[in-house]
């Protein structure tokens, strides 16, 4: 069983952290939600999760006081999630000691993308160290951008290296085309439909030079399954 | 001040002069005085005539003028007032005075108008957070629950958020109050955000988002920034060709003084007619009529929004061919010896 990470959802309608709690789940994240917004610093403290959502405007503290009282005693990685869109209260947030700040309403996948570069950035990631990554026998180099098996080393493209990771990272869960689309655009690399599916089939080609036919399976109006 | 104006307005102090003259001369005819006693008391009535006539019109025409040419050189001419030095005349006091309590009642009614424009605005920014929350829980719910919602929920999810938006932002730049913070922005980042906003929206349409070579840094503030270039990457979406290899191609232009971002699409472009007036309020032209799905408000705010962040903001079409839009912004030198 791999680690999971615990996110902490600080936000005081229902209904959202209801459902942030499910995207989170969904996604191999451990969900809590803050109840007890009077002592929301020891309760964060207490449960010190691996990162924290937080949102602004909250019952009895606000948000920005929450995080520069919660820096005092902690580095827990924090990323601000607010209604507020507005460069002068970004900026706030971060000198505050926000890790990230997004604008309500976020794209799921974006937020998804998001938590993962600053939990990987803060280094606490069950992976963060790691700069190989492995599937089965084959080695995947993600600085180098290759993939190898015993002594045949193969190049991937800056594409193939963002969907492969992704699929990695996803191991045995159904991936969604717009979940690999969200990646590769978030990383800059703006392909289209057509691309897409180019580049997944050059990649199951050469999977299947390193003898792994069939890796990444294709299940109908659903996305893409690596196993 | 023209005197033959000043003269007509003093014409019954002529008339009285000259009454006044004429039963003195008869007078004189009457008493049988000396003709040279005439003449020159004639004279002396003249000459005091012509000194109770000009006199004031020299010290008055200096006041107006003065009045009427600071009125001019204003920029807000109502602050006239202020240029005045305090009449030593009863007349002038009396206009002093008079134009005092105009523009105190006046700047009472501004100062009315412009706290319940603040609180209008306040009240717009708050109802914008609200209405955020329900959104973002569509959102959400939209992507949890896949077998409830599909596709065209999520890209209508997305319009909802843009006119929100757009109302957002409208009342931030129509404020007086700077509502922005210039910042060193990287244009990659930005073209990202807009890109993975619209990404649903442009592969639905299968427009190609074309992003060459804009590792830049301009000073702006992104999030004005962003809004903007989402006005035209939307505009661009709603005014696509029916043509195969469709685009949007954002590229950016570095010069000595100045950075130029470049968005161009192979649309059906815009009517040289309207394209004038793209920029104005409620301007829809003959393609918002069309396709009936423009507000007119999109390109106005973002223009005004540039207006107010410094930048420069052009549009150049040929129908149905291309358009292309261009945001000039300029290089700070001080800024530059600062880092």
């Amino acid at each position: 069983m791999r680690y999971m990470n615990k996110i902490m959802i600080i936000e005081d309608d229902e209904l959202i952290c209801n459902e942030l709690s499910k995207l989170l789940e969904n996604n191999n994240y451990e969900a809590i939600i803050l109840k007890d917004f009077k002592n929301a610093l020891n309760e964060i403290i207490k449960t010190s999760p691996d990162l924290i959502l937080l949102d602004i405007n909250i019952p009895f503290i606000n948000g920005e006081a929450l995080l520069q009282s919660l820096r005092k005693e902690s580095n827990i990685p924090v990323i601000m999630v607010t209604s507020i869109n507005s460069e002068i209260d970004e900026a706030l947030s971060i000198s505050y000691g926000a890790d990230d700040y997004i604008t309500k309403p976020y794209n799921p996948n974006i937020l998804l993308l998001r938590i993962g570069a600053v939990l990987k950035r803060t280094k606490i990631n069950y992976n963060s160290n790691i700069k190989e990554l492995t599937y089965k026998e084959l080695k995947f180099d993600i600085t180098k951008g290759t993939i190898r098996k015993d002594n045949i080393e193969l190049k991937l493209t800056k594409n193939e290296i963002i969907i492969f990771a992704y699929l990695l990272n996803h191991l045995n869960k159904i991936v969604t085309r717009d979940e690999l689309m969200t990646a590769l655009w978030d990383n800059s690399e703006y392909v289209n439909e057509n691309a897409l599916t180019v580049n997944i089939s050059r990649l199951r080609n050469k999977l299947k030079e390193l003898g792994y036919c069939d890796a990444i399976d294709t299940r109908k109006k659903m996305g893409y399954i690596l196993s | 001040m023209k005197f033959s104006k000043y003269f007509k307005d003093n014409l019954y102090k002529f008339l009285i002069f000259i009454i006044c003259y004429g039963i003195n001369l008869l007078i004189f005819f009457a008493f049988k005085v000396d003709k040279s006693v005439i003449i020159s008391s004639s004279f002396i009535y003249l000459i005091c005539f012509l000194f109770i006539l000009l006199i004031p019109y020299y010290k008055k025409r200096n006041f107006y003028t003065n009045l009427l040419l600071n009125t001019q050189a204003l920029d807000k001419s109502y602050l006239v007032l202020e240029t005045l030095t305090k009449p030593e005349f009863y007349e002038r006091e009396l206009l002093y005075q008079a134009l005092y309590e105009i523009n105190k009642s006046m700047n009472e009614n501004v100062s009315r108008i412009e706290e319940s424009l603040q609180d209008f605005k306040e009240y717009i920014e708050m109802w914008i957070h609200e209405v955020k929350i329900p959104l973002a829980t569509l959102v959400l719910m939209s992507n949890n629950h896949k077998e409830q919602f599909d596709k065209k929920t999520k890209l209508q999810l997305k319009r909802l958020e843009d006119y929100v938006d757009q109302v957002l932002y409208y009342a931030r730049s129509e404020n007086a109050e700077k509502d922005y913070l210039i910042k060193e922005t990287d244009l990659s980042k930005v073209i990202k955000n807009v890109g993975l906003k619209n990404m649903d929206d442009l592969l639905e349409n299968k427009i190609d988002y074309i992003v060459e070579n804009v590792q830049y840094k301009v000073l702006t503030d992104s999030k004005w920034l962003e809004f903007i270039l989402e006005q035209i990457v939307n505009n661009s979406i709603k005014y696509k060709r029916n043509i195969d290899n469709s685009y949007i191609k954002i590229s950016v232009q570095d010069e000595f003084d100045k950075t130029i971002l470049k968005i161009e699409d192979n649309g059906i472009g815009i009517k040289e007619s309207d394209l004038k007036q793209v920029f104005d309020k409620s301007f829809t032209g003959e393609n918002g009529r069309n396709t009936n799905k423009s507000t007119g408000m999109g390109l106005f705010i973002a223009k005004n929004m540039c207006e107010k962040l410094g930048h420069k903001i052009a549009i150049e079409s040929k129908e149905n061919e291309y358009t292309k839009v261009y945001i000039t912004f300029a290089k700070n030198k001080y800024y530059d010896v600062l880092k």
